[in-house]
């Protein structure tokens, strides 16, 4: 069951990320072309070549709905498969899936994926406190009906930050806690950044004292275990076996997948410490024919260390309790005996929204055509990309490898 | 606080708010498959049946997890500072997102018992929960948490020409906080007749919940540096030996954050400089106000106080 891996990402592009109040502002089919033309040229295919679309739906600029349809205009190609997907995170690593699906169906020759995050133009009759009004709930729904609204709301519940805390208190009342070693996690994801000039974080190196030194924004989270929310963008392509073979770089061919959803919010998931990761990678794992201990990279998704370290665990990195031991036992670095995130993470490249889990992945790809410089592997052949959306609302997994 | 996000109850949900405004907690189960549910909705979250029947219950759970929220998540909440989020497992085995109150930080333990408190302080009546072994159950409308300020009965007597000793008050750190004062959307609204400062972000509060990136009103500035009369801070020390003292005016005046309509602040200070002028003696006092439970000031003043023979 599952892909047969005759479908592959063939090209990848990137805004590096910058603070809002610097970065450019561009419409988003304006980045969507922009990306689409960056990618094409890295994979050495034409506009014409596309056929598929995959898309941010939320927080799409210039519409709210019929997205694809306004993309493929303005891009000028026809589509026989045209998706949003919603999965916050989670999206990069779900829309490959569903680009392969559609390539392997014979629906497509190739799918671009694609989530702008740069900010918009204003325009003369926009509010410029909408966004910030927006802000206030970070994610969270406010319409009438809306059970966050109604049930979470009113007490103070909101936003990501206090939601992955209450993960972490709970596993730490479970199975103990080691600050100094989530603090690793932050801290080796740095050393990876600081390899990386493309990276937020690039020259700023880091130490667990310097982490746990840090401000507690709540138990037992500091805040430089949180990402820092960036502008930026990314996008890849996703082709057939036979289009891949006439690109200019070596194929990452994706051979696995999983994608699983609990709840909205961990407050409600039977057990919250059993993440949807789990079901994912094992599926992932299950259809790529290989284990945890094949994989050459990890491209963890890491809006919070506890996301990390509840993945390496419920992906079968490490054992169920045993996280912790795994990161004072392992080096986490690209120069390590366990290269993660070695694009530096989100922690140290920064989150440019839903587009943040696409920086795991294009890592991924880079590592596997060998194009990393300083920080490329030895050996890399298999790698494993895990996205997350919400506050563990939604994890995908996907395994992908050169030939 | 005035502009917290208030539940709106549906059709469906009403039967829980109604329940908690009579001191009870009822929650749906269902008929069909004998599951219990939370939060309301109109169909079983085991079985997808119709059949749900609202039953009143202890209220009692054991705590699933929490935090407490050092940075407030969200303005209007700072008067809660710092915010013991939790999830409590009621004894029928659903999920409650709700805050935990009185208990200290160290009284908090995952899996302790608790039990159900009804909060009676804002527009709707809330489900927060305590430890089963307190005597708290109801918190009244118009409750509010004071600190008491710390009283000093004697101060220190410093002559207004002792520079020696006026100098070593000089120092990086704060006093103690001061008393704590609301700011009511009436006194907003009395400062805006005083000064003429009228605009709708201060003084209209149903266009500023939807217009202002605050989504509430706020205090002007100058009200808040007004203010600062209202506010004694606890110093161990005065002045003594002179005749005459003025406020000369401000080195500095910054409003670094907003004062929401119906915040709570208080304030700090600290003794910057003393010099010796021709006229006199002049202190230059650090005066910081914040709302209550936010680390960013509202106001910072570079207050200079001279004090004549």
């Amino acid at each position: 069951m599952g892909l047969q891996g005759q479908a592959a990402i063939v090209g990848v592009a990137q805004y590096q990320p910058e603070k809002y109040s610097t970065a450019p502002r561009m419409f988003h089919l304006e980045q969507v072309a922009d990306l689409a033309r960056q990618a094409l040229v890295d994979a050495g295919l034409q506009a014409s070549d596309i056929d598929g679309l995959c898309v941010n739906g939320p927080h799409f600029h210039e519409a709210s709905s019929f997205v694809p349809a306004m993309v493929g205009e303005y891009l000028g190609v026809a589509l026989n498969f045209g998706e949003v997907v919603d999965l916050g995170g989670a999206s990069a690593v779900a829309m490959a899936w569903r680009a392969a699906a559609a390539i392997e169906l014979g629906l497509c020759k190739a799918v671009l994926c694609v989530i702008p995050q740069r900010m918009a133009p204003m325009g003369p009759e926009e509010d410029p406190m909408a966004m910030a009004r927006a802000m206030r709930y970070g994610g969270h729904s406010t319409a009438f009906g809306a059970p966050e609204a109604e049930f979470d709301l009113p007490y103070g519940h909101m936003a990501q930050n206090t939601g992955y805390a209450m993960i972490a208190q709970r596993y730490k009342a479970r199975y103990g806690y080691d600050q100094a070693a989530m603090a690793k996690i932050v801290v080796d994801q740095r050393t990876n950044a600081c390899a990386n000039p493309g990276a937020m974080f690039y020259g700023k190196p880091l130490s667990i004292e310097e982490v746990l030194a840090s401000k507690m924004v709540a138990d037992p989270l500091h805040v430089l275990e949180i990402v820092m929310p960036v502008a930026g963008g990314a996008a890849f392509i996703v082709s057939s076996a036979s289009l891949a073979k006439q690109c200019r770089h070596r194929p990452a061919w994706i051979k696995g997948f999983g994608e699983h959803i609990i709840s909205k919010s961990p407050s409600y998931a039977p057990d919250m410490l059993e993440t949807p990761i789990g079901p994912a990678s094992r599926r992932a794992f299950a259809m790529a024919g290989i284990t945890p201990q094949d994989v050459d990279v990890a491209q963890i998704y890491d809006c919070y260390t506890i996301t990390v370290l509840l993945t390496l665990e419920d992906a079968g990195f490490a054992k169920k309790g045993e996280g912790m031991a795994f990161v004072r036992e392992h080096d986490l670095t690209y120069k390590g005996d366990f290269p993660m995130n070695t694009h530096g993470g989100q922690l140290g490249f920064g989150q440019a929204g839903s587009a943040g889990g696409m920086s795991q992945l294009i890592e991924a790809v880079e590592q596997i055509r060998g194009s990393c410089a300083e920080r490329q592997l030895a050996h890399c052949d298999i790698a494993y990309v895990s996205g997350t959306g919400g506050v563990m609302s939604e994890q995908t997994a996907l395994i992908l490898k050169g030939e | 606080m005035a502009n917290k996000p208030q539940p709106m109850a549906t059709d469906i949900s009403r039967p829980f708010w109604e329940a908690l405004k009579q001191h009870r907690v009822s929650i749906q189960h269902c008929t069909d498959c004998g599951s219990w549910a939370f939060f309301p909705r109109s169909h079983c979250p085991s079985c997808l049946s119709d059949k749900l029947q609202w039953r009143d219950v202890s209220g009692a759970g054991t705590l699933l997890t929490y935090t407490v929220a050092r940075i407030p998540t969200l303005p209007d909440f700072a008067d809660e500072a710092p915010q013991k989020l939790a999830v409590v497992e009621l004894a029928e085995g659903v999920h409650i997102n709700t805050t935990l109150v009185g208990l200290g930080e160290d009284e908090i333990h995952i899996g302790m018992a608790l039990k159900p408190v009804f909060d009676e302080s804002g527009e709707t009546t809330l489900l927060r929960f305590t430890g089963q072994d307190k005597a708290l159950s109801v918190i009244q409308a118009g409750a509010q948490a004071e600190a008491p300020v710390t009283q000093v009965v004697s101060k220190r007597q410093i002559h207004f020409k002792d520079f020696a000793s006026l100098k070593a008050l000089v120092s990086d750190s704060y006093s103690d906080w001061s008393n704590r004062y609301t700011v009511s959307q009436d006194i907003i609204d009395q400062f805006a007749a005083l000064s003429g400062d009228d605009y709708w972000i201060h003084t209209d509060p149903e266009r500023a919940k939807k217009q202002s990136p605050f989504g509430s009103t706020i205090a002007h500035g100058m009200l808040i540096q007004v203010l600062l009369s209202r506010l004694t801070m606890p110093l161990d020390w005065e002045l003594a030996g002179f005749g005459n003292m003025v406020n000369y005016g401000s080195d500095k005046l910054r409003f670094p954050s907003p004062v929401l309509s119906g915040s709570q602040i208080h304030g700090r200070s600290r003794v910057k400089a003393v010099d010796e002028v021709k006229a006199g003696t002049q202190l230059t006092l650090e005066m910081c106000i914040h709302v209550v439970g936010q680390e960013r000031p509202a106001l910072i003043n570079e207050l200079i106080v001279l004090y004549m023979p």
